[in-house]
């Protein structure tokens, strides 16, 4: 009976699966036609060669390059958030952790898919499976990125498991498919600690495997002697832009579905603050590596480097590196270290800012190495095609898709975490706060307390 | 009936993470192999494998291990 | 086992584009047109440089031949996910066009920028068309492609001199822009072998290597100019 009460209380939560409106329709539709024509402009790729790009000589790689580092990047949002919270005992973590853990499964799957992409011969990619050589930085990528998408789905799902349980004993439809997935899962002590070690297990290792993640393709630059790619702090730079990226994308997320699902009740402005917090800490880190790259390229002065250097300052890309400072350190330490403009709406546009600066992050160290050749080449300017611009449309598609889809079918906010929250995190707290404190506070004086 | 064919569909499940993540072992011990043949910097994949491997077969164990452990322990 | 080589003397070359053009009828090369080649996907294995120094009216042009730079130590082959590129025993950067995935790392980790990537169907004009050489493989679309020192030719002399059980011989093998180059400005020959030209060239003391302090070793030298 008791468990029922609990549900009725968290109504809100199963909103998204048990209604769905016109509004969910039409936007899948849209998203749909977007993806559609995405794949239509790929087929007329691949028919006729990436000749229909504005790539060329010497600017070889552009936006599918710079798209995958970013998507890759964003993927650092989840599960890497949620297992440092989760491993921190953080509290405040409750609502948010699934949101993070799905954002991290559909921009890894759409991140991994665009090497395809900007291949020339994308059925040959079955040569990586005969003759691959591990030697080389991209098939770090193709290993890590793979371990890396099996741990966070298993780590996405696990943590599922109990709410699908809960939707099956509701009889939410299709009931097949929560029967399928929940695993004979009814809650039972033995049940519940075996789940819970296993989630332990999972959040320590995957901590590791995400910061590989981004450190291997840092590598894919840095391995490389190009003047501006071959960099020592590319792997911690890379791996910190990654946090910063997801961090906002998580909290955009956040802010969106919590106004179309009206979650306010669980996303409080708490939660935004704190979260706004880590963001202002990863603008500064940013604003930090940023510093300290291209201080020492400009203290050294080596000509080759300069070149690169000047491009990204004064020359063609100037107006792209100036507008990454503003969008990734000027406005967001801006309205975050102010309480006043510390609101919801703030942080929105500060998120927002972040997006777009550290996607322009990623274009201004893909291209302008590329556009600066050691040897002297004449040299045209990158402009991207409609196919380019149509399939980087198309990834934005799918990762709205992907999230409509996953909080048709499943609860965006892990149910039975809030309700452990509500049943034991208090005293738990209480307890644990106890043992920071000098003397010892004696067990009757927290019961008074709690009471 | 419907018990059954979702069991089985769980069985299949288990084995089907189990099949992927011995594919991916398998690959990587062939592109040693490979490497080894070529004398094209085998110790560069060898440090790779050594990570990679373990790695792939512990996310497939957890799994598994909770699917069995939460089967095993129904009331 | 021998070690091709290339010496470029500088103060021979006038910069007439024949050791191009040899190279783009021999190895097949497409031919871009021009809004194309406006967009800089000319496709060149042999390409020439030029370097303009002081102002107008007391300027020197100087011109720099470039095939691809055979390095003993080439960062191109490091990079390659799926052997598509490698260096053979005899010292020549390989490609293996229908190994090639496309994914363009090596023209990026490649410090002359001397590969060149079909971004379309490779294409020619009729006349051409009708003349290609049989010897060079055609490329699909999305693979790269660079000079192979003309290995075809290296290919032909070696079965030449097994069908007449002999050894192959100095200046049996010659890639097409030594072979054309009407000033003789570009020698080429074993480098490990003491009496070959190259070899001797090398130890000239105006002798230097492109970008020597990355330290990728080419095999390509050039003689500087004689001021």
């Amino acid at each position: 009976m008791q468990k029922n009460d609990l549900l009725e209380k968290d109504r809100d939560l199963f909103y998204s699966i048990e209604h769905t409106g016109p509004a969910f329709y039409w936007m899948v539709g849209l998203l749909m036609t977007i993806l559609a024509f995405a794949l239509f402009t790929y087929i007329i790729q691949i028919k006729f060669g990436l000749g229909i790009t504005g790539l060329a000589q010497p600017i070889s790689w552009g936006f599918y390059i710079v798209n995958f580092v970013f998507f890759i990047g964003i993927s650092h949002a989840g599960t890497l958030i949620s297992a440092i919270l989760r491993l921190s005992k953080a509290e405040w973590r409750r609502p948010i952790t699934r949101m993070a853990e799905v954002i991290t499964a559909i921009v890894l799957a759409i991140g991994g898919l665009h090497p395809i992409i900007d291949q020339g011969q994308p059925e040959r990619i079955l040569h990586l499976v005969t003759s691959g050589r591990l030697q080389s930085p991209l098939l770090w990528d193709v290993t890590s990125i793979t371990a890396y998408f099996a741990a966070s789905t298993v780590y996405l799902y696990l943590p599922l498991i109990p709410d699908i349980a809960i939707l099956r004993d509701r009889g939410t439809k299709p009931r097949w498919l929560y029967q399928f997935l929940s695993w004979g899962w009814q809650g039972t002590e033995r049940q519940k600690k075996i789940l819970e070690r296993a989630i332990n297990i999972l959040m320590v290792m995957v901590i590791p495997i995400a910061v590989s993640v981004h450190t291997v393709i840092s590598y894919i630059f840095a391995m490389t002697i190009q003047p501006g790619w071959h960099s020592t702090i590319f792997g911690p730079y890379f791996v910190a832009g990654a946090i910063f990226s997801g961090i906002a994308a998580l909290l955009i997320v956040m802010i969106a579905f919590r106004k179309v699902y009206h979650l306010e009740r669980y996303l409080k402005e708490i939660h935004f603050k704190y979260l706004s917090t880590l963001l202002l800490i990863m603008s500064l880190i940013w604003f930090y590596f940023t510093f300290s790259e291209y201080l020492t390229t400009f203290y050294g002065h080596e000509p080759d480097e300069m070149k690169v250097f000047f491009y990204k300052f004064t020359g063609d890309f100037s107006p792209y590196f100036w507008i990454m400072v503003i969008c990734n350190f000027i406005i967001p330490v801006g309205i975050l270290s102010n309480s006043k403009t510390r609101n919801i709406t703030g942080i929105f546009i500060a998120s927002v800012c972040v997006l777009i600066g550290m996607w322009l992050e990623r274009l201004i160290i893909v291209v302008p190495s590329l556009a600066n050749p050691r040897l002297e080449y004449p040299t045209g300017i990158y402009i991207p095609t409609l196919t380019e611009w149509a399939l980087f449309a198309g990834g934005v598609a799918v990762f709205i898709l992907g999230f409509l889809i996953f909080a048709k079918y499943f609860p965006l906010i892990s149910i039975w975490e809030i309700e452990e929250g509500r049943e034991t995190s208090i005293s738990e707290v209480a307890h644990r706060l106890s043992s920071y404190l000098p003397d010892d506070v004696e067990q009757d004086e927290i019961k008074k307390i709690l009471k | 009936m419907e018990k059954k064919s979702i069991f089985i569909l769980q069985i299949a499940s288990i084995v089907y993470i189990w099949i992927f993540v011995i594919a991916v072992d398998v690959w990587i011990l062939s592109l040693l192999n490979v490497a080894k043949k070529l004398n094209d910097a085998i110790n560069a994949s060898v440090a790779i494998g050594i990570l990679a491997i373990p790695l792939f077969i512990t996310i497939a164990g957890i799994l598994t291990y909770v699917f069995v452990g939460l089967q095993k322990n129904k009331v | 086992m021998a070690r091709w080589g290339m010496v470029i003397d500088l103060n021979k070359c006038t910069g007439c584009a024949e050791c191009v053009t040899a190279c783009k009828v021999e190895n097949n090369v497409a031919v871009v047109g021009k809004d194309e080649s406006e967009m800089g996907r000319t496709m060149l294995w042999m390409d020439i440089l030029t370097h303009y120094e002081g102002e107008y009216p007391n300027t020197k042009v100087r011109y720099l031949p470039r095939p691809c730079l055979q390095c003993d130590n080439p960062p191109c082959t490091k990079v390659c996910p799926v052997r598509a590129t490698y260096l053979d025993p005899e010292g020549i950067v390989a490609q293996i066009f229908p190994q090639c995935i496309g994914c363009r790392y090596c023209m990026a980790a490649c410090p002359y920028t001397v590969k060149s990537f079909n971004w379309y169907e490779p294409h020619w004009p009729q006349e051409m068309a009708a003349a290609l050489n049989p010897d060079v493989s055609a490329r699909p679309a999305g693979v790269v492609e660079k000079c192979t020192f003309c290995v075809h030719r290296l290919q032909k002399a070696k079965e030449q001199a097994d069908s007449e059980n002999r050894e192959l011989q100095d200046n049996e093998y010659i890639p097409a822009c030594a072979e054309d180059c009407p000033t003789q400005a570009i020698s080429f020959g074993d480098l490990d072998s003491p009496h070959s030209e190259v070899s001797e060239l090398i130890r000239s003391p105006r002798i230097f290597t492109l970008l020597e302090e990355l330290g990728t070793e080419p095999k390509v030298y050039y003689l500087s100019e004689i001021e």
